[in-house]
């Protein structure tokens, strides 16, 4: 079946067409090889090749019978634990189809997981190893647990240089007969940070628009993709009309539906064009940070972005 | 008899600690006196003259001795309508509404006394509306009492009255009035004794003077220890308090006596945060605000629910010392609004999120990335029907992305 979004379409299928990630590839194919995987943590940026490499190993394992032994789930999608739980049991309970004596359970940003949902899940993994094994894949393996950690083989994936990023694009650039400079390229390039995914995707949507990918076409699509007008926002605050700043702001968040995460991606990046003083935006960007790890911690996104746009107001009052 | 209604003021000289009240009602009762009669209608009452004046404020602060003062102070008699009375469209139109169609048989003046107002409840249906059309065809003066009228089911009815505010009595003046009562009485309690039930009250006069009957008919009046009334406070009485006035230990305890789900007075001190400070206070109030929610997150979290007592503390004491001074002045405090407009964008969103939905299964990534790439997505998805199908997007999803 031929996919019609891209970075499925493209996506590798065998080890040999993975790009950038040499070492890990040498290393698990072997294991692959061998039909028998330990449990694996990878680790890595978004749109390295994890969740691809993941599919590779369960297609070569199983073959054609790969869709009956291989379980998706994604940490940062399911409610709590217990429905991991509950879809780890129904699916280990059965027995692989063919000549692998085990299924594969595949669990995506295992690191959005509390600490007491992954030591249940450190439990789990125990009590289905004879019949599963776990791909676990996080950002950071310093949110995982030691003891899952110790389960597993850990492999550390690294972000995309920037030949790995051409080459992709060259490829489906030619596939796709589109016209595209190298200058364009590095465009994409930049405007994704290294994920690949990104990339695709940008390349994708700017391509539905015309086959001729000019830079200026590429800058505006990924201009799309950032949360808009937090400038404004940011303006009332540091003119001290905070009531237009914070109104503005739900606005955006609520019209755009962008996380408070993204938000304040955002904010992080739009200080440095504000006009207060350098020791000011030092302690900006601390409260920024300090605002950005308590919303990944749990806190109400929105209290907490109106603190911080109220230590704005504060330096905008300390500027004159 | 008891002493609340025996040492029930008969004049204005004998009512303490309410002046402002006092001036409002004497101006609200000549002004329409003065106001020429005769002739029919609502014509009559020219100008932004209102007709009823509501009175409201904590119980026992004198919002109905108030009434039956000002009708001796001017010869009228007093027309009331309680709590204990049904108070439905049809008992009103039989009852209430021929009182405002008579003159008075034994005095000069007439003044109709809708006590209590708040307690109209849901037997009485229809008894707001029929009030308010009453106000509208009277031609005597008509006072409302009332503890809470920030009440939706009142909102009307706010709008055709002038509203005066009872603020709770200053525990010097309660102590003050309780030893003007045991003279009379011929009593003699502890001054120490007196001192706490005056500050028990907590403004409120009827109860303080209850538990002094109460105690001058004991043999041993100093081992008497009072309950504390749990009174309820009104979230804006309590917004008021932290934002206005210093704080204080009783600060601390100002939100258990209010009738609501710390969530949603986290949700009030949010909105309202703004209308009250501004520059290096707004900063202090909002990172109190902001750690109050911390520690709700850290409850929700560990279910260690010890952490309560710090959201409590922030979120009240934590507020209250974000000023340096006392705050003077009125201000209208607003509902919470946020988590509306939040719902009705998720009504709106709904088919965003189930496209989200679908691409992120198919295409391996959690739900929560592809609504942050929807832009992009949204973009590849629209001009390509193939996508569409891989997909299976219903024909209202596909709908969605299209541009208007």
């Amino acid at each position: 079946m031929v996919h019609g979004i891209w970075t499925e379409k493209y996506r590798p299928s065998v080890f040999s067409e993975v790009v950038g990630q040499d070492e890990i590839i040498k290393r698990v194919e072997s294991l692959t090889n061998s039909l028998n995987i330990p449990h694996l943590l990878f680790a890595g940026p978004a749109g390295t090749g994890k969740s691809t490499l993941a599919l590779i190993i369960v297609k070569e394992l199983f073959k054609e019978n790969w869709k009956e032994n291989y379980l998706e789930l994604n940490a940062s999608d399911e409610r709590g634990i217990s429905v991991v739980r509950e879809k780890v049991k129904n699916f280990a309970r059965t027995k692989s189809l063919g000549n692998v004596p085990f299924k594969v359970i595949f669990l995506d940003e295992a690191d959005a997981l509390t600490p007491e949902a992954q030591q249940a899940l450190r439990r789990t993994m125990e009590n289905y190893s004879s019949t599963c094994r776990f791909i676990l894949s996080c950002n950071y393996s310093s949110k995982v647990i030691d003891p899952i950690q110790s389960r597993c083989a850990l492999f550390r994936f690294k972000l995309l240089e920037k030949k790995d990023i051409e080459k992709v694009i060259q490829k489906i650039s030619e596939k796709e007969t589109l016209t595209i400079s190298p200058e364009t390229i590095e465009i994409i390039y930049e405007g994704s940070e290294g994920d690949c995914r990104k990339c695709i995707n940008i390349l994708q949507s700017t391509a539905s628009i015309s086959p001729s990918i000019t830079p200026d076409l590429v800058s505006t699509m990924i201009a799309n993709t950032k949360p808009k007008d937090i400038k404004i926002v940011l303006d009332y605050a540091i003119s001290g009309d905070f009531q237009r700043a914070r109104e503005k702001l739900l606005d955006i968040m609520l019209k755009e539906s962008i996380s408070g995460q993204e938000v304040i991606k955002a904010i992080q990046k739009e200080i440095w064009n504000i006009p207060v003083e350098p020791e000011i935006k030092v302690k900006l960007t601390e409260k920024t940070g300090e605002a950005e790890f308590r919303i990944v911690e749990g806190s109400d996104p929105f209290i907490q972005l109106q603190a911080l746009l109220a230590s704005f107001v504060l330096a905008g009052l300390g500027k004159e | 008899m008891p002493w609340t209604e025996k040492h029930r003021p008969k004049n204005f000289e004998e009512v303490k600690g309410q002046d402002e009240a006092i001036a409002k009602i004497k101006n609200f009762i000549n002004n329409f006196s003065q106001t020429p009669k005769g002739g029919g209608g609502q014509g009559r009452w020219a100008g932004n003259l209102k007709k009823a004046l509501i009175l409201y404020g904590p119980p026992g602060t004198g919002k109905t001795t108030l009434a039956y003062v000002v009708a001796q102070d001017t010869n009228s008699e007093i027309f009331e309508l309680n709590a204990s009375d049904l108070r439905n469209k049809a008992k009103l139109n039989e009852v209430l509404r021929p009182a405002t169609e008579q003159k008075s048989l034994i005095k000069q003046n007439k003044i109709i006394l809708v006590d209590e107002v708040d307690g109209i409840s849901k037997v009485d249906w229809g008894g707001i509306t029929e009030l308010i059309s009453i106000i509208n065809s009277t031609p005597y003066p008509i006072i409302i009492t009332a503890n809470d009228i920030w009440n939706k089911k009142l909102s009307s009815l706010r709008k055709k009255a002038e509203l005066m505010q009872l603020k709770e009595i200053n525990y010097k003046t309660v102590k003050d009035i309780l030893i003007t009562i045991l003279r009379k009485e011929n009593k003699f309690i502890e001054n120490q004794i007196l001192t706490n039930i005056a500050i028990k009250a907590k403004g409120d006069l009827r109860a303080a003077i209850n538990d002094l009957q109460t105690i001058s008919n004991l043999e041993y009046p100093s081992s008497v220890i009072f309950d504390e009334r749990n009174k309820e406070t009104d979230i804006f009485n309590s917004l008021k308090q932290i934002f206005k006035n210093k704080p204080t230990n009783e600060t601390l305890k100002i939100f258990d006596s209010v009738n609501m789900p710390i969530d949603e007075i986290i949700l009030w001190m949010e909105e309202n945060i703004p209308y009250e400070y501004e520059g290096k206070e707004l900063a202090k109030a909002f990172d109190a605000l902001s750690k109050t929610d911390v520690f709700k997150g850290r409850i929700y979290k560990q279910q260690y629910w010890r952490f309560l007592v710090y959201e409590n503390i922030l979120l009240s004491y934590g507020i209250a010392a974000s000023k340096k001074n006392p705050k003077t002045g009125f201000t209208s405090y607003k509902k919470p609004t946020r988590i509306l407009k939040i719902w009705l964008n998720n009504q709106r969103t709904i088919k965003k999120k189930s496209i989200a939905q679908k691409y992120a299964t198919y295409v391996h990534v959690g739900q929560k990335r592809a609504m942050n790439e929807f832009p992009i997505l949204k973009q590849i998805i629209k001009s390509n029907p193939q996508i569409q199908k891989e997909l299976k997007l219903t024909n209202e999803e596909i709908e969605y992305l299209q541009p208007i």
